[in-house]
């Protein structure tokens, strides 16, 4: 299976929300992160008081706006109503295109306290900074973590599986060798883990002295980063640490 | 416990990065989770308490991420209900539902769906609310002591998961419903267990009412506690029971009927009050309001049809004709090895789940994968005003806030 998305063939479109067929559920506005503040405080104000979620999209290739941060509001009373005073409320879709180089825009945490989550979700995934939040930290991913999984261009199973072929257990345990950052080799993984085998805490480690020495020769692997990853996958990897003979 | 420390100093939360940073004299930090018994799944949250007042909380999440949005992407159109339905899983089928309206909607079919798969959806939909509520009740129930709840709400619970065994093959998360309709139709014998069910269940509700409704000890629990205002609830976006009650009726089968709903005589039960025992009120008059619905569906399901369109471009083809029709046979290996195609655009569809609006917002670039499929998760706003209910409470009563609010991890943390 195919680890991302490649665009079809048959497909031209880069941004398939341009193109979409007649469906009536929402008005549709589309604005530049200058525009996004005003426009959603004038919709506030307007009585579209609810925002009931921001969500992301990535169209790479789209130029010049390769994000989309799209914006749900309802038209909502802001006091106790009935099913007849709330009847059929207006949905609008404020879509904001954001450029590849420049991925920021201007938070509404101030606007709409339900923001905050929501924007913090997209600054994880996508890697769309929101301007003024006061807590722009990662949510769902651990917090060091590295690369935007809803990217396009991630890969599905992460980017440190993808570059190793065939990973024997060891390789792609992260409870070894402490969460792989991504962009790393195969060598480096393997460094990594041995590093992780050197540590006294690490439960593996028989005793700290001979932890120690096995930081260069962890089960006989060749550490120096001359082996190609093919050859590291094929090297046993020496997980409960017995003596090398 | 009147320990100074530096802003950012993180050694006090067990070495969370969190924005506790305002400590004063006799204040301090308790973590709560993840691993806890009453915060119904895997939910930190880092409080601060002065004595037993709760000054700050801050929520974490993520504990239970595992890229739903980011699987479904690279699955078909067809199989990407599969992890879709492991979002919220206490009501898988409100998850599917939702997905294929919008999947239909894209496709220009959802109108020629026909009545009886619509009428089953319908049945699915309010049996999965009703067992979903089962599971706050009697969890919520415990939370604060009551145990015995517990057991009536599962064996509800348990019967109904039976019916969707018995439906779709699975208890938990069955793939029933697919695009254009059904997987097959409701097996013989279906109806009188239904009909079983909704003989027991109103004892049975009358039997958790007497409980815990009138019970000294749960309304003392919960009277006042953790009170949203209307305004403050459309602000924070909060949907489903928190809204109700909090006094504003809003409910996706009354403000856009999906599936036909408009077909149906029932109640959006409201209270005005705001406080954890409106929300367990709300929720237990929307169970009765569901079987409401559930008996009128019933009495419409004996009259056999249809439960799939019949254009078998979307809907495989019926199993006898493959051998004697070349089409069909083409059609059904075409939705084997590639799903269909989707034409391109962009929409946003909203059901009523347990918890509130359930919105998902799918983009098809004309591919036989969705290109993206963004859900509105209606647990991680409710939870959110977490940050706003618990200030000013007792530590004590944060169990009773979590449980009101009825959050389900897979759903929020996706």
């Amino acid at each position: 299976m195919p680890s991302s998305q490649a665009p079809p063939a048959g497909a031209t479109a880069l941004d398939p929300t341009a193109v979409r067929p007649d469906i009536a559920d929402a008005r549709i506005l589309r604005v530049t992160p200058a525009e996004i503040r005003a426009t959603l405080a004038g919709l506030r104000d307007d009585g579209f008081t609810m925002l009931l979620d921001v969500g992301g999209a990535d169209y790479p290739g789209r130029e010049p706006a390769r994000f989309d941060v799209v914006y749900h509001l309802l038209r909502m009373p802001t006091k106790i109503a009935s099913v007849a005073e709330v009847g059929t409320p207006e949905r609008v879709r404020v879509l904001c295109g954001v450029p590849e180089n420049d991925p920021v825009v201007p938070t509404v945490c101030d606007l709409w306290p339900s923001a905050d989550w929501a924007e913090r979700e997209i600054f994880d995934l996508f890697g769309v900074r929101f301007e003024g939040h006061p807590d722009m930290r990662r949510i769902q991913m651990p917090d060091d973590w590295e690369g935007y999984p809803l990217r396009k261009d991630y890969p599905l199973r992460g980017v440190a599986r993808e570059r190793t072929p065939r990973p024997s257990f060891a390789l792609k345990s992260n409870v070894a060798a402490g969460t792989p950052a991504s962009g790393k080799t195969a060598a480096a993984l393997q460094k990594q883990i041995s590093q992780a085998r050197g540590r006294s805490d690490f439960h593996g480690a028989a005793d700290p002295a001979q932890a120690a020495q096995s930081g260069t020769q962890p089960g006989g692997a060749n550490t120096a980063g001359a082996a190609t990853p093919q050859q590291l996958a094929q090297q046993p990897v020496n997980l409960k640490q017995e003596p090398p003979k | 416990m009147t320990t100074a420390t530096t802003p950012g100093d993180t050694t006090q939360t067990g070495g969370y990065a969190v924005d506790v940073v305002e400590r004063t004299e006799n204040r301090m930090v308790l973590s709560m989770g993840p691993q806890h018994p009453s915060t119904h799944g895997v939910l930190q949250v880092i409080t601060e308490i002065q004595g037993e007042n709760i000054t700050k909380a801050s929520p974490e999440i993520g504990y239970l991420h595992t890229g739903i949005e980011k699987s479904a992407e690279n699955l078909f159109w067809s199989q990407a209900s599969t992890v879709i339905e492991r979002m919220d899983y206490l009501s898988p089928l409100t998850n599917a539902l939702c997905y294929y309206l919008a999947v239909e909607k894209l496709l220009g079919i959802d109108a020629q769906i026909p009545e009886r798969a619509n009428q089953v959806r319908v049945l699915l939909s309010e049996l999965s609310r009703i067992a979903s509520h089962c599971v706050w009740l009697g969890t919520g129930g415990i939370d604060i002591g009551a145990l015995t709840p517990f057991f009536y709400c599962f064996d509800l619970r348990e019967r109904i998961l039976d019916l969707f065994e018995a439906s779709g093959g699975a208890r938990m998360h069955p793939n029933y419903i697919r695009v254009g309709g059904l997987r097959d139709d409701l097996p013989e014998g279906f109806l009188g267990r239904l009909d079983a069910v909704i003989a027991m269940f109103e004892p049975r509700m009358r039997d958790l009412r007497g409980l815990l409704q009138k019970n000294p000890i749960f309304q003392d629990r919960t009277i006042d506690i953790g009170i949203i205002s209307a305004d403050d609830a459309v602000a924070w976006s909060l949907t489903g029971p928190v809204l109700r009650a909090s006094g504003i009726a809003y409910d996706v089968r009354k403000a856009f009927p999906y599936s036909g709903y408009g077909e149906y005589e029932f109640d959006v039960p409201v209270r005005t009050e705001g406080d954890a025992y409106a929300r367990f009120l709300v929720r237990l008059d929307e169970m009765d309001e569901s079987m409401r619905i559930i008996r009128q569906v019933r009495k419409r399901l004996d009259a056999p049809g249809p439960v799939q369109i019949a254009d078998t471009k979307f809907a495989p083809p019926p199993k006898e004709t493959i051998a004697l029709s070349m089409e069909a046979l083409i059609h059904h290996f075409k939705l084997v090895s590639e799903s269909f195609r989707v034409p391109p655009g962009d929409v946003y569809q909203a059901v009523e789940g347990p918890r509130g609006e359930l919105g998902y917002y799918v983009v098809s670039n004309g591919d036989n994968r969705p290109w993206r499929v963004r859900t509105r998760p209606p647990s991680m706003y409710n939870l959110q005003v977490l940050k706003k209910l618990a200030i000013g409470e007792l530590i004590a009563d944060m169990v009773v806030m979590i449980g009101s609010l009825d959050p389900v991890f897979g759903e929020v943390d996706r």
